[in-house]
């Protein structure tokens, strides 16, 4: 039964827009792309759009050259490819919300060379601390409900609170997933991990949940020692031998055939820090009269991006607590070349790794020159050692 | 076409002198500060100084240090010092020199005397902000973020009224961090000198709309160090207003900058501090003045003495990196008409995302609209690791050799 909703999560992550183009042909609704987490998802769901997440891709850079230097992550400029030549063409707009210097400028770029019919920044707090940073991401939220509502229709209360309850209920089932991997990460390999959270940002939330707690029983049957072992295509080999552990850190991780050779390895992400993975799941929105009030909630006191700044929640720490917590004993960092906040971080971040000792890999790619092989000869020196230890 | 060497190709500005003086002076009081119970507060270029001053607080800007070091060619030293401890080679270089002076004491100067504080303002990028986070941890002190909404379109109400609450609060963290009180009547006097030295130095950069002009921005680059660090000082207004005197003396003695200027343009983004001077010289022997360009500008804000608070916000939140493209394209499309520009010079700094990445659509939109040509510079500010002279020097040269 898993098996089958593996296989559709897999054909959705291949062909990410195939999904929103059926949408837009059997409702006849708005397609809204966006490229943050932090995109208040619940408000464009509620106006009857369908939010669908830009990640970049794997592919050669033609057309963006013109409008993004080559020292620009590579997130902004595939994507930005996508977008001039076509690819995204199922989107009536898109959605950007302030996170580093890269998104921002892409924005402008986007707005103006793009052509979609419609665009939004939602300008959210630099500092996620302190009172006046807090009621000015009230007020951007209610803003963005405004103004998005002249071209969508206007959002009502009710109908916002009915999304707030979707995609909550998406990332308690999200988070779930992730409690369970970490009680036997034999369950589920972590590219299909991140398949479905990456296909959660793709497709309509309400058939996700479906899928999502199906998947959900297959796995604790099989956690229970019920039902066959895991067979879906990818997650071959029934071989016993426990998986090394590892956390893994960065933005977006759309890279399938790279944590499928760190399965293949003898290792597993059996939790993480991106992004596009368990920065999804977890914190809901508090239900209450005020919709946006439960949406500011849930940005405020959520996973925070490198972009976001609070002194108040040391990132190193947080990521150890998460680390320990998980069982993990080595860490991925796995990061875009260009992108700044992470690279910021990463120093202070791995001292603190090695004061702990855990071990830890910094990986730096660009989507379109990800080599396998020579990404699998460090995966593996790392592991060596960890073995070895 | 290259001008024979009759004149000297840089003349050099009188007011010099005193300029170095203060800013020596400046550095040598700020690190006779450290350790005693004077404050010393790191900030950003694009901080709202004018609350240091009111509160007799140093502010050490580590961006003119850094300009300073890449000047002296002592960025590369300084930026392997940081990307030896794990921080890649592709962040700003600022930041990457500042860290390694900080551990090393390197630099010019021997480095920065150690902060007490730091106050960050992310209107000019997202980068300092990290950076400065960075320093907080090295110092173990703390750090106020000024956190300004970019402008993608217009500024809303909400933003503007985070700003001013924001500036309230800076003045409470002064106030816990210093101990002394804050007076308003003392920021009042400082708005007031503040504003009265951006209009000295506005004025100063509009004696380049003569024709020929009597500075070039290489010029600018260098004197625009005091309305950075110390505006809002009596010190500052009164230098401006002997360079102003300056640059008039020699426009009524028709005394130009570059000896025979043909053709003027204008600059858009840092300058390459490590090659002012063979990028001076170049444009001067190919008679082309550099007559404005858009970071020196940028410090040209509009406060307003009635309401400070409110009008420093709108002000900081405004600068030219925190706003978008198009709004971008408009201040550079003024600068061109005003200074009768015939071209621009673009650096693509790999630095500064802010400021470059965009930089191919606006040079687009210029061409466009006005029919002027874009020159595109691969550059640094201070690494000068992929800087390839020759290479610059033969665009820079085929590009004036295409005005008629
Ligand atoms: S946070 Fe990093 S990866 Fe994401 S857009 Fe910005 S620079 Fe690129
Ligand atoms: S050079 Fe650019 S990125 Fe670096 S501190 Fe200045 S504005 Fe920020």
């Amino acid at each position: 039964m898993s098996v089958d909703v593996l296989s559709r999560l897999q054909d959705l992550t291949g062909d990410p827009y195939s999904y929103a183009r059926a949408w837009k042909g059997r409702t006849g609704g708005k397609v809204m792309g966006f490229y943050c987490h932090y995109a208040p998802e619940e408000i464009i769901h509620a106006a009857g759009a369908l939010p669908v997440r830009i990640t970049g891709e794997n592919r050669v850079i033609s057309d963006s050259g013109a409008h993004l230097q080559s020292y620009c992550c590579s997130l902004a400029r595939t994507g930005l490819d996508m977008a001039l030549g076509g690819d995204l063409d199922v989107l009536d707009g898109t959605v950007f919300v302030h996170t580093c210097d890269t998104m921002q400028r892409l924005s402008d770029i986007w707005r103006l060379d793009a052509g979609f019919d419609a665009h939004f920044d939602v300008v959210l707090p630099g500092r996620m601390e302190g009172d006046s940073s807090r009621e000015y991401l009230y007020q951007e939220l209610g803003s963005f409900r405004d103004r998005t509502g002249e071209y969508l229709g206007p959002v009502d209360d009710e109908a916002l609170k009915r999304s707030i309850g979707i995609h909550n209920r998406n990332r308690v089932l999200l988070e779930e997933m992730y409690r369970l991997r970490r009680q036997d990460p034999g369950v589920l390999p972590s590219d299909e991990v991140l398949m479905v959270v990456a296909a959660s940002a793709i497709m309509d939330k309400e058939e996700h949940n479906a899928l999502l707690e199906e998947l959900l029983g297959t796995l604790e049957t099989r956690l229970s020692g019920g039902g066959p072992p895991p067979q879906s295509s990818l997650c071959k080999g029934e071989e016993k031998e426990e998986k090394i552990r590892l956390f893994g850190i960065g933005s977006v991780m759309d890279q399938w055939e790279f944590l499928r050779m760190v399965e293949d390895a003898g290792g597993t992400i059996v939790d993480d820090d991106f992004c596009t993975g368990h920065r999804c799941a977890g914190a809901v929105a508090p239900e209450g009269p005020d919709p946006i009030e439960s949406i500011t909630a849930r940005i405020w006191d959520g996973a925070l991006c490198p972009c976001k700044h609070a002194m108040s929640r040391d990132r190193a720490g947080y990521l150890l607590e998460r680390i320990t917590g998980s069982g993990a004993k080595g860490v991925l960092f796995f990061q875009f070349k260009f992108c700044e906040p992470h690279a910021f971080d990463y120093p202070h971040v791995k001292k603190a790794l090695d004061e702990h000792g855990i071990p830890s890999l910094h990986l730096e790619i660009e989507q379109g020159s990800v080599s396998i092989p020579r990404l699998r000869t460090r995966v593996e020196a790392l592991l060596e050692t960890m073995r070895g230890a | 076409m290259v001008a024979e060497e009759g004149r000297k190709l840089y003349l050099k500005i009188d007011a010099t002198d005193r300029m170095k003086q203060l800013m020596t002076e400046y550095y040598i009081d700020a690190k006779g500060a450290e350790g005693t119970d004077r404050p010393i507060c790191w900030i950003t270029s694009g901080g709202p100084v004018e609350f240091l001053i009111a509160m007799d607080v140093i502010p050490i800007y580590p961006e003119n240090h850094g300009a300073m070091c890449g000047a002296s060619k002592m960025g590369v030293q300084l930026a392997e010092v940081a990307e030896g401890l794990g921080f890649s080679g592709d962040l700003c270089s600022y930041a990457r020199l500042d860290i390694g002076s900080a551990i090393t004491h390197g630099g010019p100067i021997g480095g920065l005397p150690r902060p007490d504080f730091l106050l960050c303002c992310n209107n000019i990028c997202g980068t300092v902000q990290k950076w400065y986070e960075e320093l907080a941890r090295y110092f173990e002190v703390p750090m106020f973020l000024m956190d300004t909404p970019f402008i993608h379109k217009t500024t809303y109400e909400h933003a503007t009224e985070y700003v001013r609450k924001q500036c309230l609060e800076l003045v409470a963290f002064l106030e816990e961090q210093t101990g002394r009180e804050f007076s308003l009547e003392r920021f009042a006097e400082v708005a007031m000198l503040s504003v009265e030295g951006i209009e000295l130095w506005k004025e100063v950069l509009k004696t380049a709309e003569h024709r020929p002009s009597p500075l070039t921005c290489f010029d600018a680059f260098i004197h625009m160090a005091l309305i950075v660090t110390l505006r809002g000082t009596p010190e500052v207004v009164e230098y401006y207003r002997l360079l102003k005197g300056e640059m008039e003396k020699r426009i009524e003695n028709g005394i130009s900058a570059v000896p025979e200027e043909k053709h003027r343009l204008i600059w858009d983004n840092i300058p390459i501090w490590f090659e002012m001077r063979n990028l001076g010289q170049l444009f001067a022997r190919n008679n082309t003045c550099l007559v404005a360009d858009t970071y020196t500008t940028a410090w040209a804000i509009d406060i307003k003495i009635d309401d400070p608070l409110t009008s420093m916000a709108d002000a900081y939140t405004g600068i030219y990196l925190n706003i978008s493209i198009d709004l971008m394209f408009e201040k550079l499309l003024a600068l061109i008409e005003r200074f009768s520009a015939d071209g621009v010079v673009m650096h693509s700094n790999r630095s500064c995302k802010p400021y470059s990445l965009g930089q191919y659509d606006l040079a687009r939109m210029v061409t466009e609209r006005t029919g002027k040509p874009v020159l595109m510079i691969e550059a640094d500010m201070t690494d000068s690791r992929a800087y390839s002279e020759a290479q610059v020097r033969d665009r820079v040269e085929a590009f004036i050799e295409s005005f008629p």
